[in-house]
C-alpha cells in the first residue's frame, strides 16, 4: 500500500509518497544509497520500499515472533540488521529480502543492534550482555553481565564500542572484548549519543536529566530540569550541537568554546506533547524533530544553539523514527499506527 | 493522542512458597480468552500457552537524588513500554514479584514513569500469605511486612494447614497492619478470580470502596458510663482487676445520645494524651483530667469524686466497668445506676511497626494548612508511609476531594458533589511506626 499522498505539509518540507506496514513501526533506515527504505514493526515483519515512489519492493511478514526491537543498516548500503523478542537477529540483503544468516542468542530480547563505522562489525545487546560478530559471522566476543540490561549502544569509533545501562556507560575494544574506559554516575541510563569523533558521551536519565562526560578529561555534567525523560538525543555531523527532547521543547546545546558549561540552550517550541525523536540531516545544521502529537518538524540550527522552524509535515499518530536519506533531500517518518511517510526536503 | 482504555496491571506479591504461581495458572485457566501478559521475576511454573509470559531480571533502579519514592522498576518500563506498542493489545497485565520484593518501587513505576502511567493503570496489590509460615516471616523480614503494609487484597492461602483459633489470631494481626486490605482466605490460592483482579484499587472512583468497618475510630479507653448526680461527695469503689493501675477522666456535663458520647469521647482522647495524674486510694478524682488511678494495693480501693452542681457526669474509664467491679455510690453508700452505657473500640497494643492509622472527622478542612501539613508529614515520613487513600471535605469546594498515595507519591482530585451528604473526611495510613497521636491533632488543626 501506497501513495503519493503524504498530508498537508509546509516549507522545506515536500509532499512524497506515503506507505503503511502491519503495526507500530519500530524502526527503518535507508539502504542502498537511498534507493530503499527498510521498515520493521511491532508484529515482527520487515519491509522494502522503493526509496523514490514508496512501492513496495518485498515484505516478510512476521519474521520475528513476538515484534521486532531494532534495525541497523550496514553502512555499505546493501545489507542490514533486524532484532526482535524472538532473541535473533537476521542479517538480510536488502535488495531481494533474503536472509543471509540468523543469530541466535537464546532466550532474551534483543534490543539494540549497531554496525561499526566500518561495517567490519555487528554488536548487540540482549539483557546485560553485548555481543560482538566480526564480518565473516562469527563471534568475536561477548561480554560479561552489567550491572542492569543494557540500554543503549553505540560505536565511539570503528575500533570502540560504547554501552549504557542503569548507572554506567563501559566502553570495549572492538576486536578483543577488552574494558578500556567506565564511566559512572547513579542513574538509570535511557538513551545514549556519541559525539561524531567519539570523545564526548551524552546519555539520557529516567530522572528527566541528561549527562554528560568529556572522555579524554572524564569530566561530567548534568543538565537537569526536563518535564520530561529525554529519550531522544542527536549530535550534529560536526559535534558542535547537542539536541535532546525530555518535554515538549527541542533543547540544543552548543559545544562551542567553553559550552555548554554555563551557556543558554537554544530551546526550538512547537511540538504540544513531548518530543520523541530527533534527527539531524547529513553534513548540515538542519534537525528534524518529532513528537507525540504526531508533528514532524524541520528547523534550521546556528552554531550557538539558536534556531528556526522552516518546515512541517503531520503524522497521525505518534512519531516512531526519523530517517534522513544520505544526500539530506528526504525525511523518511514512522508513526505509530504503521505510517510510513517519505517527503523531498527543498533547500529553504 | 492514544484515547484507548489503559491496560490494567495487577501486581502479586508473596514470598516464595506461598502460592503465587498456582494463584497465577487458576487466573490464566479461567480468564481463558483474554490476552494476558505475565511478567516473572522467578522460576516459575506458569503452563498455560495462550499468556504471554515474559521473564525480566528484576532491576531497581534508584535515582541520583536517592529519593526511595523515585525508585522504579526499570525492567517493567522497558518491557512494558515494548509490550504497549502492538495493535492487538494485552487485556491484562500480571506482575509476579520475587519473594523478597519490595512492593514499593513495581507500584511506583506506574505513577513515575510518563509513557507508563500513559498507557497502564495498576489495578491492585494482590499479596498471597503463606498462613503456616507468615508469623516466621513478618519476624524476620522487613520484605514480608511491606508486603502486607502495600496490599489492596491479602490472600491467607493454605489454611489448611493452620488451626481455626490460628487462622483468625494471624488474620487480626494483618488487619491491624494493613486495615486497607480486603482479606481473602484459601488452602490452595482458590479465590474467585473477581476477588484479585479489577480491582480498581488505585482508581480515585473507587477509594471510598473499603470496608466499612475500617474506620471504626479507636480509643484509648474501652468504656464510658454517665451518672445523674446531685452536688454531693460520691465514693468510686474498684475491686481487684487485671491491672495494678487504670486510667480515667472524669467529664462534667455529659450528653447521653450516641452523639453526644461519641463527642465526649473526642474530647477524652485529647485527655488521654496528657500525662496522667497519679491519684491513690483515698484521694479525690479532679474532672477533666487525665488520671492514673493506682490499684496495686490488695483488696477494695476506693476514689472520691466531688460534684458541685446537678449534672450528669461521664467516666471514662481504661477498662470496662466489669473487670474491676467499678461502682459509684452516693454518701450513705448507695449504689447508683448508670444512665447511659457503651463501650468503645480498645487501641490495641501493636506489636507490629507497621500499622494502620484511620482519620475520620466531620466538618470543613482549611486546604491551606492541610497542604502545609500533608506536605509535611510526606517530607518528614513518606519513606515510612506506604500507602494512603481517603477523601477530604476542602472548605470552599462543592466537592468531594479524594485521594490516594504510595510514598511520598500523592494524586488527587475533586471528585462527586457533596450534595445534601454531611461533609465529613476519612483518611486512612499504613506506614511504620507511624505517631497516631500526632498524625490525629496535625490533622485536627487542619480543620476550619
Amino acid at each position: 500500500m501506497s501513495g503519493l499522498n503524504a498530508g498537508s505539509t509546509r516549507g522545506v518540507i515536500r509532499q512524497g509518497w506515503s506507505a503503511t506496514v502491519g503495526d507500530y513501526a519500530i524502526a527503518g533506515g535507508w539502504s542502498l544509497g537511498g534507493e530503499a527504505l527498510m521498515v520493521g514493526d511491532a508484529e515482527g515483519s520487515v519491509y522494502a520500499f522503493a526509496g523514490k515512489s514508496g512501492a513496495t519492493a518485498w515484505a516478510r511478514r512476521e519474521i520475528h515472533e513476538g515484534g521486532l526491537l531494532a534495525m541497523a543498516v550496514h553502512p555499505g548500503g546493501s545489507t542490514f540488521a533486524t532484532a526482535g523478542q524472538d532473541s535473533r537477529v537476521l542479517i538480510w540483503n536488502a535488495t531481494d529480502g533474503q536472509v543471509s544468516r540468523t543469530i541466535d542468542v537464546g532466550s532474551a530480547w534483543v534490543e539494540n543492534v549497531a554496525w561499526s563505522p566500518d561495517g567490519r562489525w555487528l554488536a548487540l545487546s540482549c539483557s546485560r550482555q553485548v555481543h560482538v560478530y566480526g564480518a565473516d559471522g562469527a563471534e568475536a566476543w561477548r561480554s560479561e553481565d552489567h550491572p542492569s540490561t543494557v540500554s543503549a549502544i553505540a560505536w565511539s569509533n570503528a575500533e570502540e564500542l560504547a554501552t549504557a545501562c542503569y548507572g554506567r556507560v563501559s566502553f570495549f575494544e572492538a576486536s578483543t572484548g577488552k574494558l578500556q574506559q567506565k564511566l559512572e554516575w547513579q542513574g538509570s541510563l535511557v538513551s545514549m549519543v556519541l559525539s561524531p569523533d567519539g570523545g564526548i558521551v551524552v546519555c539520557g536519565s529516567q530522572d528527566n536529566s541528561v549527562h554528560f562526560w568529556r572522555r579524554d578529561t572524564g569530566n561530567d555534567s548534568m543538565m537537569s530540569g526536563y518535564p520530561a525523560k529525554p529519550s531522544a538525543l542527536a549530535f550534529d555531523s560536526t559535534g558542535t550541537l547537542l539536541a535532546t527532547g525530555g518535554g515538549e521543547a527541542v533543547t540544543v546545546w552548543s559545544f562551542l568554546g567553553r559550552g555548554p558549561e554555563g551557556t543558554r540552550p537554544g530551546v526550538l517550541e512547537y511540538h504540544v506533547q513531548p518530543v520523541t525523536k530527533l534527527s539531524f540531516a547529513p553534513g548540515a545544521m538542519r534537525l528534524a524533530s518529532g513528537g507525540r502529537d504526531g508533528a514532524v518538524v524541520a528547523w534550521s540550527l546556528n552554531r550557538d544553539g539558536e534556531g528556526s522552524r522552516i518546515g512541517n509535515g503531520f503524522l497521525a499518530d505518534v512519531v516512531a523514527g526519523l530517517y534522513w536519506r544520505p544526500d539530506g533531500r528526504a525525511l523518511a517518518a514512522l508513526d505509530a499506527q504503521g505510517g510510513v511517510t517519505v517527503w523531498r526536503v527543498g533547500n529553504n | 493522542m492514544n484515547t484507548q482504555q489503559k491496560v490494567p496491571v495487577s501486581i502479586l506479591t508473596g514470598f516464595l512458597g506461598s502460592g503465587k504461581t498456582t494463584l497465577l495458572n487458576r487466573i490464566l485457566t479461567e480468564e481463558h480468552g483474554k490476552r494476558i501478559a505475565v511478567i516473572e521475576n522467578e522460576y516459575g511454573e506458569v503452563g498455560i500457552d495462550q499468556a504471554l509470559v515474559i521473564d525480566a531480571d528484576e532491576e531497581i533502579f534508584e535515582m541520583s537524588n536517592g529519593c526511595i519514592c523515585c525508585t522504579v522498576r526499570g525492567d517493567l518500563i522497558r518491557v512494558l513500554g515494548n509490550l504497549m506498542k502492538r495493535r492487538d493489545k494485552f487485556d491484562y497485565v500480571l506482575v509476579e514479584t520475587t519473594g523478597l520484593a519490595d512492593p514499593g518501587p513495581v507500584a511506583q513505576t506506574f505513577f513515575m514513569d510518563d509513557e507508563i502511567r500513559a498507557e497502564f493503570s495498576l489495578d491492585g496489590i494482590v499479596t498471597l500469605v503463606d498462613a503456616a509460615h507468615i508469623e516466621q516471616q513478618l519476624g524476620r523480614s522487613d520484605e514480608s511486612t511491606e508486603q502486607i503494609a502495600f496490599a489492596d487484597v491479602l490472600v491467607l492461602n493454605k489454611t489448611d494447614l493452620v488451626d481455626d483459633e490460628a487462622l483468625d489470631r494471624l488474620e487480626t494481626r494483618l488487619r491491624e497492619m494493613n486495615r486497607m486490605a480486603k482479606v481473602v482466605r484459601s488452602k490452595q490460592a482458590d479465590v474467585p478470580v473477581d476477588t484479585v483482579m479489577n480491582l480498581e484499587a488505585f482508581d480515585l472512583d473507587q477509594v471510598l470502596e473499603v470496608r466499612p468497618t475500617f474506620l471504626e475510630p479507636e480509643y484509648p479507653f474501652e468504656w464510658t458510663g454517665v451518672y445523674t448526680l446531685d452536688a454531693g461527695r460520691y465514693e468510686l469503689s474498684l475491686a481487684e482487676g487485671p491491672d495494678p493501675a487504670m486510667s480515667l477522666v472524669v467529664v462534667s456535663d455529659q450528653g447521653t445520645d450516641d452523639a453526644e458520647l461519641r463527642e465526649g469521647a473526642e474530647w477524652c482522647v485529647r485527655r488521654y494524651a496528657e500525662p496522667a495524674e497519679d491519684v491513690s486510694p483515698g484521694d479525690d478524682i479532679p474532672a477533666g483530667k487525665h488520671v492514673n488511678l493506682k490499684l496495686d494495693i490488695p483488696g477494695d480501693k476506693s476514689f472520691f469524686l466531688e460534684v458541685d452542681t446537678p449534672q450528669r457526669v461521664g467516666l471514662f474509664a481504661q477498662h470496662t466497668a466489669e473487670e474491676f467491679d467499678l461502682q459509684l455510690k452516693n454518701a450513705i453508700g448507695e449504689t447508683i445506676g448508670h444512665e447511659a452505657e457503651r463501650t468503645w473500640v480498645a487501641q490495641h497494643e501493636h506489636d507490629d511497626e507497621v500499622g494502620s492509622i484511620a482519620i475520620e472527622r466531620d466538618g470543613d478542612v482549611d486546604p491551606e494548612r492541610l497542604n502545609a501539613w500533608l506536605g509535611k508529614l510526606l517530607m518528614e515520613r513518606g519513606v515510612d508511609i506506604f500507602r494512603m487513600k481517603g477523601f477530604i471535605s476542602l472548605a470552599g469546594e462543592s466537592r468531594r476531594f479524594v485521594f490516594q498515595g504510595v510514598h511520598m507519591l500523592f494524586d488527587g482530585q475533586p471528585d462527586r458533589p457533596w450534595g445534601d451528604e454531611p461533609r465529613r473526611n476519612q483518611l486512612v495510613f499504613i506506614g511504620r511506626n507511624l505517631d497516631e497521636q500526632d498524625m490525629r491533632l496535625g490533622f485536627d488543626a487542619c480543620l476550619v
